[in-house]
């Protein structure tokens, strides 16, 4: 496992996967739909895949001494590596928001979404839905992923929408609320959030499997 | 003693069909896998490294099959292409450096000998290699963990004559160490130079698998070359 991650860390890679990390700081962003950096985020591990695929990585991969489902498993780990130091940045740039710069005027008049833990549980939603859609979509053929991935631009933008907006719906005020005056709530959101990310990540992984094991390289 | 049974493998496509194949190859000799472009030596290759599913057949490696057991026998047999670039940006020594993690057998002091003997350079990428060092650079990394079994799809074209020859006498010297080489060609003089046994097939069919001396026996006329055999019998099968 732990070679079949170097081989993605340091062949499959692209530099763009690192480098797209840092879109995790548009959580510090007033004015700005805080969330399209998790999507950004995704936009990266799609360089990797795509410049995979031009190196004839996956054939690459499966001639190693390696189990078919490893390959898959490599996929995962890097794109999960990726997504969670993105996590771990906006994490951090929550908590500064949420404390040292609580008094920020430009924060505290954000007609936008609050970088809070629900809009971290938000986060891992969408992570999730990457691996489900996207990678889970790539392994039905190795090969194309225009098709997987347009389908997660869709479903990434229609969650950025109502995170968005659900805040403006009358009842729904508390999970916007900026401070620590509903954070219970919204820590519950986030237990939501990194639950479905567990649960659409493992889900996917067991549906490529399958499907890697199917066809013909 | 046979080392490699493939038996009864039959992959169909829309427009071509690979029809029973079976073969055993032998510890410690020289096969060549003959036959045309498309007549379906690179699917039974990559069926035999589990990359394509056949619709029928069984292959196994040492007695054991190959489904189910394809990481373990992997570490024991090399495969090796043509002329395929992988990671066409990355230098060669961090596409070496990676590889090797996975084979506990590495040979490093082989893997020197060779990159020498090929003069490839690892600080350069496979962009900036021409056709015949990308092969040369499969190959390296195909004779560089100790396997028993050498699996080589079209090994030798695209190669210069010296290095051609070169490459046989490594396939020599291989076997000589108890290796199997199992090598596709259409280029049938190499067979010629090196090969103990031909396996021959044309158009999906296995045609002869035998000892190149019983082969020239039982199908070659009088004064006829290995090549003009073969090219005599592609043609009348085609006509």
């Amino acid at each position: 496992m732990k070679n079949i991650l170097k081989k993605e860390l340091t062949l499959s890679a692209s530099v763009l996967s690192y480098l797209f990390i840092a879109f995790g700081l548009l959580f510090l962003v007033p004015g700005y739909p805080i969330l399209c950096g998790v999507f950004f985020v995704t936009l990266g591990i799609f360089q990797s895949f795509q410049s995979a695929r031009e190196a004839n990585d996956v054939v690459f991969s499966a001639l190693l001494p390696v189990a078919k489902k490893d390959i898959v498993k490599g996929k995962f780990l890097f794109s999960c590596f990726i997504e969670l130091c993105a996590m771990l940045l906006m994490t951090g740039v929550t908590a500064v928001r949420m404390t040292l710069l609580k008094d920020a005027a430009v924060y505290k008049s954000n007609a936008l979404m609050n970088a809070n833990p629900f809009a971290l549980g938000v986060a891992f939603f969408i992570f999730g839905l990457f691996n489900l859609l996207f990678i889970g979509g790539f392994f039905r053929t190795a090969y194309r992923f225009a098709r997987p991935f347009v389908t997660h631009i869709i479903a990434a933008f229609l969650v950025i929408g109502a995170g968005e907006t659900l805040h403006h719906i009358p009842g729904l005020e508390s999970l916007n609320a900026f401070g620590f005056e509903h954070f219970s709530l919204q820590l519950l959101l986030l237990a939501l959030g990194i639950l479905s990310y567990l649960f659409l990540t493992a889900l996917s992984y067991r549906g490529a499997c399958r499907s890697f094991e199917r066809i013909d390289l | 003693m046979s080392i490699v049974t493939v038996k009864g493998l039959r992959k169909e496509y829309p427009s071509f069909r690979l029809n029973d194949v079976s073969f055993e190859l032998e510890k410690g000799r020289i096969t060549g896998f003959a036959g045309r472009n498309g007549s379906g030596k690179t699917t039974t290759i990559k069926s035999m490294l589990n990359l394509i599913h056949p619709n029928a057949g069984e292959i196994t490696y040492f007695g054991i099959p190959l489904i189910g057991n394809e990481a373990q026998i992997k570490q024991r047999i090399s495969y090796s292409t043509g002329t395929v670039s992988w990671y066409p940006r990355k230098k060669l020594r961090d596409i070496v450096s990676v590889t090797k993690r996975f084979y506990p057998n590495w040979d490093d002091s082989a893997y020197q000998s060779y990159r020498k003997l090929f003069a490839l350079e690892e600080n350069k990428t496979p962009l900036e290699l021409s056709e015949g060092m990308k092969v040369k650079f499969n190959l390296l990394l195909a004779l560089s963990h100790r396997s028993q079994i050498l699996i080589l799809d079209e090994p030798t074209s695209g190669l210069d004559p010296f290095s051609r020859d070169e490459l046989l006498d490594i396939f020599t010297g291989l076997r000589d160490k108890g290796v199997s080489v199992f090598f596709s060609t259409h280029i049938i003089s190499d067979l010629e130079k090196c090969a103990d046994d031909i396996i021959y097939i044309s158009a999906g069919t296995i045609r002869a698998a035998m000892s190149v001396r019983s082969f020239q026996d039982s199908f070659s006329l009088s004064g006829e070359t290995l090549e003009q055999t073969v090219l005599r019998l592609e043609k009348e099968a085609r006509t």
